[in-house]
């Protein structure tokens, strides 16, 4: 028995039991990963996919401008998908929102049973399988799918819509899935809103679009700022849904990473494009928890 | 009621049925139509059939004789099968270092305890493409060969945060004068562990176990990354065949996926709405 130990000895004891194998695996499988990927990044691409030990800058130099002379002259295919990712995650963002804003507010004044039963049914989706959801998208949308199919019963078009295979195909699979991951954040914000506040911009003679914009939109703020964070991140360098419902003509980030590593067997460049997708992670938090700490210290001052 | 009116009148009702036909019009479609016997155009109705579900659960039916098919029934199966080994695996380990974790971070205080709650949510902030790709490096570099134990601890890192945060917030909800009622009656720390402290924390841990399980079966992305080329789960088998194209079973398959995760997710919001 351990009993001649002091209670001080015997709590470190338990807490290096606890904390050690964790310690080890998170060290060992995610911390050295990451930092192996982006050494790698900094490597030259040697030939048939292995890597050179010497430093290159020029992986990234692809993406921004400064391409390795010896090889190629820039060209900003790459920096062009890099922008087009960050425009369909941005508009993944901005259509989650819309979709998801009215309907808490309109969840949040139901009674405290239909209120959970709404909250059950938007999560209970979070739950299944994210490829099933998405091909879902791929029967109702491609050429012989369910909208083409009744558009061309009933009349309305003769020939199929090309709706798959599209920008706006890969937008709307991604409001599908991240939907969830929008709507709990804003349901936090707009549950915690205070109404004696709205009623009394409306009593004292403000309208409706005036309570909205003065009183509204700035309380349920953060909930939006959470909910925009947690769509754009995933969605920037998403490659389930493009693979999906992208065809080959829509190349986002996801699938140039998954190009470099799966097929073009260039690890570092695809490594440089993969620190590309977590410097912009990075600074959305940064910017996140800076906005969040000036809001607190304008709470309490 | 003023502002009951305010918020109504835009048909704000009416705009969250469309909200909710939105999440769920696609699911029943594909439930319909997994019942269509139609086998060359999965979206024309032309009869109701169970023989897709026939077929995939692996009952003879007409369309077996078509040798294609048998190969890639014989394929689901061994995805269905590595999906379950892989999600039972990591569901097991995930389950005790999460649960360890999480106790270690509300029980103690140490230095370095913010850095370990910032590690701890890492990995469900990042992309997993990163995290794939990172994962995949590493492996491939200290060569390991891929395959489902490069998989399970590939799931591991990610899921043992999902784990960590649901015994966590369980945690944190616990009535600790309890605890000092059991030391104060003479109860050791071990017993009170035991009897006081684990029974609380158990509808927490179930609850992270069930989630992990399901998210490990639901993987694709790091999966697809770690996984080699031998090796195939049932997510990585479903995306494969939406880029060979589609066959009517996979509306079968997936119905039975939905259904599957359906009764777990329920049963875990069940449990869980039912301790508070």
């Amino acid at each position: 028995m351990a009993s001649e130990m002091s209670l001080a000895g015997r709590r470190r004891v338990q807490l290096a039991l606890l904390l050690a194998p964790v310690t080890l695996f998170f060290a060992v499988f995610f911390l050295g990963p990451l930092a192996i990927m982006i050494v790698t990044s900094l490597l030259a691409p040697g030939l048939y996919g292995g890597v050179e030990w010497t430093y290159y800058p020029h992986n990234y130099g692809r993406i921004l401008g400064f391409a390795d002379p010896a090889f190629e002259v820039f060209d900003p295919v790459y920096l062009s998908i890099f922008l087009r990712s960050l425009k369909i995650a941005g508009f993944t963002v901005i259509a989650t929102m819309v979709v998801c804003y009215p309907a808490a507010f309109c969840i949040a004044r139901l009674s405290e049973r239909w209120r959970n039963f709404c909250l059950f049914l938007i999560t209970l989706p979070f739950f299944t399988s994210l490829i099933v959801r998405l091909f879902i998208w791929v029967l109702i949308l491609r050429q012989t799918g369910i909208v083409n199919e009744a558009l061309l019963a009933t009349g309305v078009i003769t020939r199929p819509l090309e709706l798959i295979y599209t920008d706006g195909a890969i937008v709307l699979g991604m409001v599908y899935i991240f939907i969830p991951f929008m709507f709990m954040p804003i349901y936090a914000s707009v549950e915690k809103l205070d109404w004696t506040l709205v009623r009394a911009s409306l009593d004292l003679g403000a309208g409706p679009v005036r309570t909205f914009v003065r009183i509204i939109l700035p309380l349920t703020a953060p909930g939006i700022a959470g909910g925009a964070i947690i769509v754009f991140i995933p969605a920037l360098g998403n490659f389930v849904v493009p693979a999906v419902l992208g065809g080959a003509k829509v190349m986002m980030l996801g699938n140039l990473i998954e190009q470099q590593f799966l097929s073009a067997r260039n690890w570092p460049f695809g490594s440089a494009l993969a620190m590309m997708v977590m410097s912009v992670m990075l600074v959305l938090l940064f910017i996140h928890v800076v906005a969040s700490g000036r809001r607190g210290a304008d709470a309490t001052n | 009621m003023k502002i009951t009116r305010f918020l109504f009148r835009g048909g704000l009702i009416a705009y969250t049925m469309l909200f909710f036909a939105f999440i769920y019009i696609p699911l029943v479609l594909i439930a319909v139509y997994s019942f269509n016997s139609n086998p060359v155009n999965m979206m024309t109705w032309s009869g109701f059939t169970t023989e897709w579900y026939a077929q995939v659960l692996g009952f003879k039916t007409t369309i077996s004789e078509n040798a294609l098919y048998i190969e890639s029934t014989d394929q689901l199966v061994q995805a269905v099968w590595n999906s379950l080994i892989i999600a039972t695996s990591t569901t097991i380990i995930a389950t005790v270092f999460g649960t360890a974790i999480a106790i270690a971070l509300y029980r103690f205080a140490f230095f370095g305890k913010r850095f370990y709650r910032t590690v701890m949510f890492m990995p469900m902030l990042m992309p997993d493409i990163v995290l794939g790709i990172a994962l995949l490096i590493f492996f491939v570099n200290s060569g390991i060969t891929l395959g489902l134990k490069t998989i399970i601890i590939g799931q591991c890192t990610f899921l043992i945060s999902y784990v960590f945060i649901v015994v966590s917030a369980r945690l944190a909800g616990m009535d600790r004068t309890l605890e000092n009622a059991s030391a104060d009656l003479g109860a050791n720390e071990w017993v009170t562990f035991r009897k006081v402290v684990f029974p609380q924390l158990l509808p927490g841990i179930i609850g992270g176990a069930l989630l992990a399980f399901i998210i490990s079966m639901d993987d694709l992305v790091i999966t697809y990354f770690i996984a080699g080329v031998d090796v195939t789960t049932l997510p990585m088998f479903i995306f494969a065949m939406l880029r060979r194209g589609i066959k009517p079973e996979i509306n079968a398959i997936a119905v039975m996926m939905l259904t599957f995760s359906f009764v777990v997710a329920s049963l875990g919001l069940y449990l869980r709405s039912r301790q508070k």
